[in-house]
């Protein structure tokens, strides 16, 4: 068997606007840097790409800051660098990256790692959310712009914070009717975020932009409502929306029905830290920023010697924040490799994009009160088939930490090991819903790879 | 605040659940019983390890002990279930010609305790497991095996135990900090949440027993953590339907070899395979063993072997997904036995450990005959071989 060892200088994990604004700085500076992404094309999340070939990609409207990501996907494919797409990385160690890619097992070995790993789409069960045609928004965002599929005809978009507009923005592209865009968080909750827009000129004129998408579409913003439920016969054919109170708790004497065919749900986004925590990156909870994120220095230095981190995995922060951490992120490295100083405009961008993100995520830092949308049938973890009412079950008996809730119910151990239930899990199961979630428990294979993968992996 | 109960049992994985069980079954229902865990129920070893539910035929005593445990295994999935219970059978596999040698001799200790089993050929072993490698010269199949998913029957034997007595209390995260005592005699046990009165106490703390009987002021046990790599697939890809272990596994495992546990290199104790199917349709994958203390990281090696040792069996195997891998820790006592009964040197002291790779298979009959030795009645089966006794001073 061929030994697949790849040697470099830097390994970035994430062709995301992080780890596209890393890599672009530290190739253009001569070093040799693999990137490892798992999705098909350069972009990450937010400026996703459609797949090569695909077209139908010019009916969907872009906002302003999509030039930006645009920009940076060029530079980011000209430069001279190994770019590696649908690889997996699954097990690490500080200048060690393994990865699954196409079927075949490699190593990554390298001085430095830059972690740029995005977040997942934050899930909040509520009854009826595993429907076919009720999904995350991100998963809507993936179909409509990643594959130009439209979803439905009639569309309902709940859930919070600024991911929501576009999601609207894209369904009214396609030419999907939005019949209700619901955001959880109050309006006067939401004016907190107002100077943080306003006093930032790109985020203003993205808001501007959405505002007009809107109205011209004619879809208005209702704050303070949310999904209390979806039903339907095989697939969402109604959805019963209401008003929610300050905390997020469904006031259920405003539930009313419509209905509707398609269903996004965006609640926020949830730093990916797996490889992080793997790597013995230290952590920290905070509720606005996702949960559990990495802590970083004024250089994106994580805990451990050699891995940097850019963009979510330090906490939610949207993309702007992200490639401003890059480029930061890529001149720490420069510094450690080559001794160049590290721009202070850098830091002064980094710390002035992640305070404008943090005011404007602060209101709409998630609302514990939502969790008490789930009825006791209503399943919380997909994988598994575990119902809220198993969970507390197996809380009550096992103990209230995440490891005894997962052990007395089997939640969280399928194929997505609680990326997916694990946010919301031990909250729901302990009926606790201001409990700030344990640590993710993490373990090998960091991503779902085949067993000859891990048995041909090379040797360090 | 001080509480007064009447048992208290320290360890809440398969072992002292199987306690709390039966304890709760044949002691009166006023009998105040309590459950202290440090960390979650079934948070440890048995939520770490495989579930296969094994006969081991090798002496009649072991016959006995072994297949009256899969008996009561039966009795709780009618009384309680929800804990994936599958009657699989298993089969013992050959690799090459040179195994083929073991399979008489398994199948004579078989049919020598009255159990059915059959030496199969190549070509009969995929008529039970299609999936199996075509090159393999055969097997032994007994249908008496099982297996089980052990943190769910952890929970399982705690609901039976509170619906057969109402004053059983199950404390999660409450750690056992120390013994009361009055000579040599047990008073009580103090805990992170106060002190509790008690007459009788339970070690059923598998790897850690020798821990908690040093803070009672005992001698430590004999046991010791020998460490076995996992792995699971995704759900619906399990190529397999039956228990399946390498026969060679017979060279080594529990009476066969001995082995000194204070060596911590690789190939102490030798390794096979052994894959399990899960109801949900994966594959678990397990198992080595190992001495290397509480280590829990996985020994990449060793996890590399197991994974294409059960590739090599069922071809399949190469291009599931794996979606776990992780390193669960079997108590393993020095002379093979488990530790049940009295602890003579401490009245009160009680002990159910040390049964390494085989805890899920032999818990219910462990704490079946642990209850019956606190009730005073008459054990199921010869409990003599497994009493503490034998390492006091």
């Amino acid at each position: 068997m061929n030994a697949r060892i790849l040697e470099a200088d830097v390994g970035v994990v994430g062709a995301g606007p992080g780890g596209m604004a890393a890599a672009r700085r530290l190739a253009a500076a001569g070093l040799q840097v693999v990137v490892l992404d798992e999705g098909q094309r350069a972009g990450g999340q937010i400026f996703r790409q459609l797949p090569v070939g695909a077209s139908g990609h010019d009916r969907i409207a872009e906002p302003p800051s999509h030039e930006h990501g645009h920009r940076l996907i060029e530079h980011f494919e000209r430069a001279g660098m190994d770019r590696r797409h649908g690889a997996s990385v699954w097990d690490a160690r500080p200048g060690r990256l393994w990865f699954e890619q196409g079927g075949e097992s490699w190593l990554l070995r390298c001085q430095k790692i830059v972690l740029a790993p995005g977040a997942y789409d934050r899930v909040v069960p509520f009854p009826g959310w595993t429907l076919p045609g009720v999904m995350t928004a991100g998963a809507l965002q993936v179909m409509v712009r990643g594959f130009g599929v439209v979803p439905g005809r009639r569309a309902l978009v709940v859930g919070s914070g600024p991911l929501l507009l576009p999601t609207v923005a894209s369904l009214v592209s396609a030419g999907v009717q939005v019949v209700a865009a619901l955001e959880a968080s109050s309006r006067w909750r939401a004016l907190r975020a107002l100077p943080a827009v306003i006093g930032n000129g790109a985020r203003r004129r993205e808001a501007l932009w959405y505002a007009k998408k809107l109205l011209l579409a004619g879809v208005r913003l209702r704050w303070g409502w949310t999904v209390f439920g979806c039903e339907g016969d095989g697939r969402v054919q109604r959805a019963v929306i209401g008003k929610v109170d300050r905390a997020g708790r469904p006031r259920r004497d405003t539930a009313r029905a419509i209905d509707v065919d398609v269903v996004g749900a965006g609640f926020g986004l949830v730093p990916s830290v797996e490889l992080g925590l793997h790597l013995g990156c230290a952590s920290r909870h905070d509720a606005a920023r996702g949960g559990h994120h990495l802590v970083v220095d004024d250089a994106q230095r994580t805990s451990v010697a050699g891995v940097f981190a850019a963009g979510e995995i330090c906490g939610i922060g949207g993309a702007e924040v992200a490639m401003a951490e890059g480029e930061l992120a890529a001149a720490a490295v420069l510094h450690e490799l080559r001794g160049a100083p590290i721009d202070a405009a850098l830091r002064r961008a980094v710390a002035a994009e992640r305070r404008a993100a943090d005011a404007m995520l602060a209101a709409f830092a998630p609302m514990p009160g939502l969790h008490e949308l789930a009825s006791p049938d209503t399943i919380v973890c997909r994988c598994e088939d575990v119902t809220a009412q198993r969970a507390r079950a197996a809380a009550a008996l096992h103990g209230s930490s995440l490891r005894a809730v997962k052990m007395g119910c089997r939640a969280g151990m399928g194929p997505c090991q609680a990326r997916i239930c694990g946010p919301s899990l031990q909250a729901i199961a302990n009926a606790r819903p201001d409990e700030v979630m344990d640590r993710p428990i993490v373990q090998v294979p960091l991503k779902v790879v085949r067993s000859e993968t891990i048995v041909d992996a090379p040797r360090d | 605040m001080t509480e007064t109960v009447d048992l208290v049992v320290i360890g809440g994985g398969i072992i002292g659940c199987s306690v709390v069980q039966h304890a709760a079954q044949l002691l009166p229902p006023s009998t105040r019983i309590l459950l202290l865990e440090r960390g979650p129920v079934a948070g440890a070893t048995s939520g770490s390890c495989m579930g296969h539910l094994m006969v081991t035929p090798d002496t009649p005593q072991d016959y006995a002990f072994t297949r009256t445990s899969l008996d009561l295994w039966g009795e709780l999935q009618q009384q309680e279930g929800g804990f994936d219970h599958n009657p699989t059978g298993a089969l013992y596999l050959a690799d090459a010609d040179e195994d083929l040698e073991l399979l008489p001799t398994l199948l004579e200790q078989f049919r020598a305790n009255g159990a059915t089993a059959e030496v199969l050929d190549g070509r009969q072993l995929r008529e039970v497991e299609p999936g199996l490698a075509e090159d393999l010269p055969g097997g032994l199949y007994y249908p008496g095996d099982g297996v089980v998913l052990p943190m769910l029957a952890c929970g399982a034997m705690l609901r039976v135990a509170q619906r057969a007595n109402p004053n059983v209390v199950v404390r999660p995260g409450c750690a056992v900090i120390g013994f009361e005592r009055d000579g040599d005699r047990i008073t009580g046990v103090r805990s992170e949440r106060g002190t509790i009165r008690c007459e009788n106490v339970v070690n059923a703390t598998g790897v850690w027993a020798p821990d908690l009987a040093e803070l009672a002021g005992q001698a430590r046990l004999p046991i010791y953590p020998r460490a076995g790599n996992l792995a699971i697939t995704g759900h619906h890809v399990s190529p397999i339907r039956t228990q399946l272990l390498e026969v060679s596994y017979l060279r080594f495992a529990h009476g066969a070899a001995t082995v000194d546990p204070t060596r911590t290199d690789d190939d102490v104790g030798g390794h096979a395979v052994n894959m399990q199917p899960q109801t949900n349709g994966g594959c678990l994958i397990g198992s080595t063993r190992q001495f290397r203390g509480m280590d829990k990281t996985i020994n990449h090696a060793l996890l590399r072997r197991s994974l294409s040792r059960a590739q090599r069996y069922v071809p399949a195997v190469a291009t599931a997904p794996i979606v776990r891998t992780w390193v669960g820790l079997r108590p393993y006592a020095i002379d093979k036995h488990p530790l049940i009964g009295p602890w003579p040197q401490l009245r009160g002291l009680w002990i159910a450990a040390g049964h390494e790779g085989l805890g899920i298979s032999l818990a219910p009959i462990t704490g079946r005959l642990l209850a019956q030795q606190l009730a005073g009645l008459a054990p199921a089966i010869d409990h003599t071989p497994y009493l503490p006794a034998r390492f006091a001073r």
